[in-house]
């Protein structure tokens, strides 16, 4: 989409603001790291000069895998140029209960039913919970979802914290399965996602996290979520600059203190509707910034984490499609690395499992052409095309039956029988089917069990953080 | 209503502050009334900007213009309202709750506020409800405004709502309240007066508390 | 002895068309009765391969090689179910209708035709109406099957019925139609006895036709 040259302007914007404007950086400690690294200091305003960011950006690594708690290497997240995955979204307040479909307060229940869906559905690639926990103690929230979810899906987590305390429960529980932190570095089971405020400033709490798992070496995500408009430039290349500075803010602290440490570039870039007063999260603009900002990363040689599959419906409707499966083929064509929310509504304010049902149906679809046309001798078929001949049919060709499955994508959810056997089938819709499997899936997956010691450390690790808030 | 008047209206829905200030002046000039030109000029102009925004006419950035002047042409009336000893539309502290950050939203709270003749007092954001309470004392607010964008910050707004009574103060002030993940039923939980969903029905409740 | 009819089965629903006369050889080697390899055999292995086709589990090639495997067996017994005087499951006349040119969806019906144990005698396609006629009286089969796949050829099929209605030999063969413009209503409308809406219902009407 861009040209190298914007690209270069782009990147250039950047090294410019981090160099000549700097950000606001709350966390004292993160400022004497930066100090002692060579950024220049004056009060909380830091500013960075480029070639400190070139070399976090030289130490940061473009390729790496995030690895299935069970060993199952089809779980495994392989990260890396031309590859794409998904999952769901982190803390929306609200949930549209898979019985009732009413949207109502996210529970503890929730992130059992989230975790179960996406381990099943083929085309989700990593879970996040889709709420925040509403029935535990305000501040552990986190780490119940943790908990929950993680006996649940072998895929990989992206874990969200409030800040270090229970970022650290939700380690502990990781590690336990991964088999101590020696092991679990080797074999990182999961990602931590903070997020830094827009316009330019890096709060205590990310700063807290973030710091948390470059000691612990946890791959991270850094990711600001500004406003086009609001709390950024209205102008796509303005907020990517402003968001990848935001962002680079964070790689030049996690890089300085443990190099290597892989790290998710961030930014969910959306518009502020000037008429609704909405972050959109059904724009597609945001699907454009989103594909820049992820082209900016590559440029700079870091993995994206994208955003798509999202809505501004209420319900699951045809909005709901239509936005949700359009951002996730324009995700697919970008190749952002991890794309996340998918399963968000009403912007962002209702997570809903049966979005994320639906979009695994459009995922598989984009990935379909992603996936290009090959062009070998095998798949020209010339020599196919000469025996069958004029007249010929090609259903019972050996090249028809070494091709089929692999060749063409079958859908799971979008119906083509005929106009009598759909009527026999009950004449369903899209939601009626994506509600079903959503209750299928519930009734007849069973993720595979988690180690009995790390069932033994949820359970330490929940009484502990109860202890903990009692005071 | 005279021209000038209508001029006016015009002037504050077209977010023309330079006129609006001249054409205040010019109505003053003309002998018409402070509370006159406030009543029919200034809010039928600042009315009609409410109408338009809510039918999708109009978008943020004009309403904040709007907005602005409106206010400017307030700094010239309002001290020849006071002198006259007629009411204001009242005074609001606002501000984002202890632990928040984020005050976008409430900034715009506050920006369509005053382009409704409020007089808004911001405090910013990560505010302490000791400091609420502090800044109730010394501005004398009859509303109080608290925003929050987190679930984990919310709860802020329920302590401060007690500072506010531990105070002594809970009965002087109106509470209202906002932020993406606050509902009513919140609102009615933690003790607030009002729940507004977005930045122009914020002003619409502030109005029906000050009953204008 | 179940365990050959099994293994048959299985042959049939994997599609092994080299398997499957080999293990009907071994079963009549065995002394096992044509009608009862054909019934505890191969039919079942096919039934199994039409409830996994319409349930989504199998797709049309995989269907093709287990209707190849059926008929290779199937081959091999029919002298010895002949010989026993035991009834063959039928014989189709099937041909794309005078001025179509398509045949890729009758060729589906036929091979799952001939999967489902029918004899099929394939006419091919742009077939006139007295070619059925002829076909008829040379292969007496006991149904004939017609496909059109444009609303603009559909109608040869009425006068291909017509047809063999004035050859007097309508009341001796059952007629099923097909193809993507035809629907029941048009079945009836023209006289046909029956209408499959794609392969596999066209191979299971032809099996309510003969009984089996």
């Amino acid at each position: 989409m861009l040209s190298d040259d914007q690209l270069q302007e782009l990147f250039d914007g950047v090294l410019h603001v981090l160099e000549y404007t700097g950000l606001e950086v709350q966390h004292k400690k993160a400022r004497k790291i930066l100090k002692k690294a060579g950024a220049w200091v004056d009060g909380d305003r830091v500013r960075i000069p480029a070639y400190l960011v070139k070399d976090a950006l030289a130490k940061a690594p473009r390729s790496f895998t995030i690895f299935a708690r069970d060993g199952n290497p089809e779980n495994d997240i392989h990260i890396g140029p031309g590859r794409a995955h998904f999952g769901p979204g982190p803390t929306p307040p609200n949930f549209i209960d898979i019985e009732t479909l009413e949207r109502r307060p996210y529970v503890r229940s929730d992130s059992e039913i989230v975790a179960t869906v996406c381990d099943a559905l083929p085309n989700i690639d990593f879970c996040e919970s889709l709420g925040t926990i509403s029935d535990v103690h305000d501040e552990l929230a986190a780490s119940y979802e943790f908990a929950t979810m993680f006996p649940k899906t072998s895929k990989p987590i992206v874990a969200w914290s409030f800040g270090k305390d229970d970022a650290e429960d939700i380690h502990k529980i990781a590690i336990a399965e991964a088999g101590g932190q020696d092991a679990f570095e080797k074999r990182p089971n999961y990602v931590h996602y903070c997020e830094p405020l827009s316009p330019l400033v890096s709060t205590v709490e990310a700063l807290d996290k973030l710091i948390f798992c470059a000691k612990h070496r946890v791959p991270v995500i850094f990711t600001p979520c500004p406003l086009a408009g609001g709390t950024a430039p209205i102008t796509a290349a303005g907020i990517i600059t402003q968001a990848a500075a935001e962002s680079w803010m964070g790689l030049v602290i996690a890089q300085t203190l443990r190099p290597g440490l892989p790290f998710f570039m961030g930014g969910v870039l959306s518009v502020m509707d000037m008429s609704a007063m909405i972050l959109a999260y059904g724009a597609p603009e945001l699907s454009l910034m989103m594909a820049g900002h992820t082209e900016l990363a590559h440029f700079a040689g870091l993995p994206l984490w994208q955003t798509g599959g999202c809505t501004d419906s209420k319900t699951l409707d045809e909005q709901a499609a239509l936005e949700g499966s359009l951002s996730v083929y324009f995700s697919a064509l970008s190749g952002g690395d991890l794309c996340h929310d998918v399963g968000y509504t009403e912007s962002g304010m209702t997570g809903s499992i049966l979005q994320t049902v639906m979009m695994d149906e459009a995922i598989g679809y984009s990935r379909r052409i992603t996936r290009g046309i090959e062009v070998t001798e095998e798949t020209l078929a010339v020599d196919v095309i000469h025996d069958v001949g004029p007249n010929g049919h090609y259903l019972r060709e050996q090249h028809t039956r070494d091709h089929y499955k692999t060749e063409f994508w079958y859908p799971n959810l979008c119906d083509r029988r005929n106009f009598e056997e759909w009527q026999e089938m009950g004449s369903t819709t899209m939601r009626d089917r994506v509600i079903a499997r959503t209750h299928d899936i519930m009734a007849t997956h069973q993720p595979t069990p988690i180690k009995p010691e790390t069932e033994q450390a949820i359970e330490a690790v929940l009484a502990a953080a109860e202890e903990r808030v009692k005071e | 209503m005279s021209e000038i008047l209508s001029e006016l209206a015009t002037a504050v829905i077209e977010g023309n502050s330079d006129d609006a200030i001249d054409l205040t002046e010019d109505a003053l000039d003309d002998g018409l009334e402070p509370q006159n030109i406030l009543d029919n000029g200034l809010m039928p102009g600042m009315d009609h900007v409410g109408v338009e925004f809510r039918a999708g006419n109009m978008f943020v950035p004009e309403v904040l213009r709007s907005a602005r002047a409106m206010q400017s042409a307030m700094d010239v009336l309002k001290p020849l309202l006071v002198e006259g000893g007629v009411e204001m539309a009242g005074k609001i502290l606002l501000g984002t709750v202890k632990g928040d950050m984020h005050d976008i939203g409430k900034n715009l709270v506050g920006m369509m506020c005053e382009g409704a003749g409020f007089e808004v007092k911001d405090m910013g954001k990560n505010i302490a409800p000791e400091d609420f309470v502090t800044a109730v004392k010394e501005f004398n607010p009859d509303i109080v405004g608290m925003s929050a964008l987190l679930t984990t910050t919310m709860r802020s707004m329920g302590h401060t709502i007690k500072a506010l009574q531990e105070a002594g103060l809970r009965d002087q002030v109106k509470v209202m309240i906002g932020g993406a993940p606050v509902t009513q039923s919140f609102a009615d939980k933690i003790g607030a007066d009002g729940y507004a969903s977005n930045a122009a029905s914020a002003v619409d409740l502030a109005k029906q508390f000050a009953g204008v | 002895m179940s365990r050959l009819y099994e293994r048959l089965s299985t042959a049939v629903l994997e599609g092994d068309a080299e398997k499957s006369p080999k293990l009907v050889q071994r079963a009549l080697d065995n002394g096992l009765g044509p009608k009862e390899i054909l019934d505890n055999g191969l039919v079942p292995g096919m039934n199994e391969v039409g409830v996994r086709f319409k349930r989504g589990d199998m797709f049309v090639p995989e269907v093709l090689m287990s209707a190849d495997a059926m008929k290779e067996g199937l081959e091999l017994l029919r002298p010895y179910l002949a010989a026993a005087g035991a009834k063959l499951i039928g014989k189709i006349v099937m041909g794309t209708v005078k001025g179509d040119l398509h045949d890729i969806g009758k060729n589906l019906v036929g091979m799952m035709c001939e999967g489902a144990g029918f004899e099929v005698i394939n006419l091919g396609f742009n077939v006139e109406p007295e070619k059925f006629v002829e076909a008829i009286k040379e292969h007496q089969p006991d149904i004939v099957g017609m496909s059109a796949l444009l609303t603009t050829t559909m109608r040869s099929m009425g006068y291909a019925i017509k047809a063999i209605e004035e050859a007097g030999l309508r009341d001796q063969v059952k007629i099923m139609i097909g193809g993507a413009p035809v629907d029941a209503p048009f079945a009836d409308r023209i006289g046909a006895d029956g209408y499959g809406s794609n392969g596999p219902a066209g191979a299971d009407l032809a099996k309510q036709f003969v009984g089996a």
